[in-house]
């Protein structure tokens, strides 16, 4: 099998607060391959930007990575110095925040700032050349190239997305980080962005993780997927056997909140309880206290994040037969 | 953006004229204050106070008298002064408005530079040591009672250490038998500042639009030839050493002047940055891999100047106040100090002189900051 592009190992981070310790990611492993699509879904809260802050290292000041490593071509940024960190941001690793809308600077005009991101990361390059190729994204995004000269308040909510998308792919990074990146958008322009994004990530062969707490948008646009809960990966497969052999009782729980129209009709559970608060998770299994399998050994171990089969690994100590 | 400016313009010049009308009839129903009254100089004959009395009209109605003031001020005749007869108010003004002009510009310039860059320093380290030291210095010297500061900045600094002088425009020892009158000298020096700040900004918006890898070299040598080109004028000049001395004399005024307005400035920008460090366009200069001082400067800084700039503008109007005390206390024969002579001798058209300057120049940094800020924010529209 080929190497992972990047490789998540055992990331813990906390966030320090007056109250104590937020423990908003504990020990969560993934690797991002070539051309892999990794969903990321699971409740508000439950950590989802974090991890995706960790991986660019943009952490608030209270945020602590106490463990683990984030490798990329043999490097951990976890530990990188902040000087060497910066050649890997953007043009390693690009993001699509999760307020996209409030991403472009309002005092530049659109074009000029995905030139500052081509400049800072290619000194040689010409005006001429930057312009050309910032022409060249926004065509590849869907958006007349005649408008970069214009500034962010005259874009449409839509418009201002696809600048985003186009500055994110600037400097052909080999993972794209897309937090939520269409939630301010109405329901139509959401999901024509969704599928185009497929589509240019699919051509251009980019690793990119979709973070998402809906599941059906998970499910147009990744090939593999890993649901959060609580701070924790629960469970990472492939999103066609996650949908077809959901393991954890948690991921169960949320596909049976998912109506599918292809596969064999479920019985909609929906979960008893509120998920836990990161200050003070519960022992053992974050997910014990709302599980129907839970036993004795579910609020005493924290089970291990165990591979089933290559493809297909799951945190839980009474797994879901498939 | 040409139409916005004149429509600005045009309010300018109307709130002017309400200005003028306003000072010329408070001025005028001082108890006491016809004109005639005043020439009490024995010097003065019967004829000279005819004359002049007839070329204000005084023998007209007040409203008349408006009118041909106003008929006189378009030719650019404000009148001549009684205090100084028979020298014309306009002559005056030009005399000394370049001295307050330099005074003013600098010292406000400097304070509003210094108190952004540390304005925005603070906000970005936040929580050291230097933010309170900084913040309570800074407001210390904001309230601090101006006259008493310039007598303690005088006698500290030029009694005490004996850098600079002890007020004054100029070392009237010095220029004794010179040469030189000094105000075309003080012209000139005038004139090289203005052509080195427009020759600076040529070579800042030139290197802009310039490809990455030749803008610093662009800037650093644009600065250099600038630099050399003032050398080269001023050093073989026959004159540099007087203007030396006035450029000494400059010193002490313009840094008590910054020194106690900074800190506005100052507290402002650290306010309004901390509040533009949480928008998400600074996260994502960040994520964009971007050096920290290009994100503090190039994109926090700059939205954060925003709001500054407008109060930077409300405050104008006080530093012209905080201008009239600091040229009392250095002595500093410039407007300021000649309104102050002219409203205690009662001499009207001059103090009327002394308020349209001080209005105009109120009114005409209004309309600079009005065109700046649609300048620095594009979401301003022209209308
Ligand atoms: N700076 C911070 N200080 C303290 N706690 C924080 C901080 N940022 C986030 N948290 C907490 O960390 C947890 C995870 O937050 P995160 O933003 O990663 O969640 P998320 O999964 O992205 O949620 P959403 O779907 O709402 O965006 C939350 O409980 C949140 O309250
Ligand atoms: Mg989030």
């Amino acid at each position: 099998m080929t190497q992972p592009i990047l490789s998540v190992q055992n990331l813990t981070m906390h966030y320090a607060t007056r109250k104590g310790d937020v423990s908003a990611v504990d020990d969560v492993s993934f690797d991002v391959m070539q051309g892999d699509a990794l969903g990321l879904v699971g409740e508000s809260g439950c950590g989802k930007s974090s991890i995706a802050n960790c991986l660019l290292r943009l952490l608030p000041e209270n945020a602590r990575i106490l463990q683990g490593a984030v490798r990329l071509d043999g490097a951990n940024l976890t530990t990188l110095p902040e000087d060497q960190m910066r050649a890997y941001r953007w043009k390693r690793i690009a993001m699509v925040f999760q307020a996209a809308m409030n991403t472009l600077d309002p005092v530049y005009r659109v074009g000029d700032q995905i030139i500052e991101a081509l400049h800072t990361h290619i000194e040689t390059m010409t005006n001429a050349e930057a312009r050309e190729r910032v022409a060249e994204l926004f065509k590849i995004v869907g958006l007349d190239p005649a408008l970069m000269d214009r500034y962010p308040h005259e874009y449409s909510g839509g418009m201002r997305q696809r600048a985003v998308i186009a500055m994110a792919l600037s400097c052909n990074p080999d993972v794209i980080i897309a937090d939520e990146p269409t939630t301010a958008l109405d329901v139509i322009v959401q999901d024509k962005l969704l599928r185009e994004m497929c589509n240019i990530q699919k051509t251009l062969g980019m690793g990119m993780i979709y973070i998402s707490h809906d599941i059906a948008v998970i499910a147009e646009v990744s090939n593999r997927m890993g649901v959060m809960y609580a701070g924790r990966l629960v469970e990472l497969a492939d999103t066609a056997d996650i949908f077809a052999r959901p393991q954890h009782p948690y991921t169960y729980a949320l596909m049976s909140a998912f109506p599918s129209i292809t596969g064999p009709k479920r019985e909609l559970t929906t979960l008893p309880g509120e998920p836990p608060d990161l200050l003070n998770p519960p022992p053992g299994c974050r997910f014990h206290p709302r599980c129907p399998r839970a036993t004795s050994v579910c609020a005493r171990d924290v089970p291990a994040f165990k591979a089933m089969d290559a493809r297909h690994s799951v945190a839980c100590w009474h797994p879901v037969e498939g | 953006m040409l139409k916005y400016i004149a429509i600005r313009v045009a309010q300018i010049i109307f709130t002017f004229f309400v200005f003028l009308t306003l000072i010329f009839f408070l001025l005028n129903a001082q108890p006491g204050s016809s004109l005639i009254d005043q020439f009490t100089d024995p010097n003065m004959t019967a004829e000279m106070r005819q004359a002049i009395a007839k070329s204000f009209g005084l023998d007209k109605p007040l409203h008349e008298q408006y009118l041909i003031y106003l008929g006189n001020f378009l030719t650019g005749n404000l009148g001549v002064s009684f205090s100084n007869y028979p020298r014309p108010v306009i002559e005056i003004i030009f005399e000394r408005a370049p001295r307050t002009l330099i005074l003013f510009l600098s010292s406000t310039t400097l304070a509003f530079t210094i108190g952004f860059t540390m304005g925005k320093i603070l906000a970005w380290r936040r929580g050291k040591v230097t933010e309170y030291v900084a913040t309570i210095g800074g407001v210390t010297l904001y309230t601090i009672f101006l006259p008493w500061f310039g007598l303690m900045m005088i006698w500290f600094f030029a009694f005490i250490l004996g850098w600079f002088p002890l007020g004054k425009f100029l070392d009237p020892v010095l220029w004794r038998g010179a040469p030189f009158n000094s105000d075309v000298i003080f012209g000139q020096m005038l004139t090289t500042a203005s052509a080195v700040v427009v020759a600076l900004f040529i070579v800042y918006f030139i290197s802009r639009r310039l490809d990455p890898i030749r803008r610093q070299p662009t800037q650093i040598g644009g600065a250099l030839v600038i630099g050399a080109a003032v050398l080269a004028v001023w050093i073989p000049h026959p004159a540099a050493r007087y203007a030396l001395d006035i450029l000494h004399h400059l010193i002490l005024p313009i840094a008590t002047l910054a020194t106690v307005s900074f800190a506005g400035s100052m507290l402002l920008t650290r306010n309004s940055m901390l509040e533009t460090l949480r928008e998400d366009f600074v996260m994502a200069a960040r994520a964009k891999g971007l050096p920290d001082n290009v994100v503090r400067d190039k994109h926090a800084a700059r939205n954060a100047m925003l709001p500054v700039v407008t109060a930077f503008v409300f405050g104008l109007a006080l530093a012209i106040d905080g201008g009239v005390v600091t040229e009392t206390i250095f002595s500093w024969p410039g407007m300021g100090q000649t309104l102050l002579q002219a409203v205690s001798r009662k001499d009207i058209p001059l103090a009327i002189g002394g308020l349209i300057f001080g209005g105009s120049l109120a009114l005409t940094a209004h309309l600079i900051a009005d065109i700046l800020y649609a300048y620095l924010d594009p979401r301003i529209r022209y209308s």
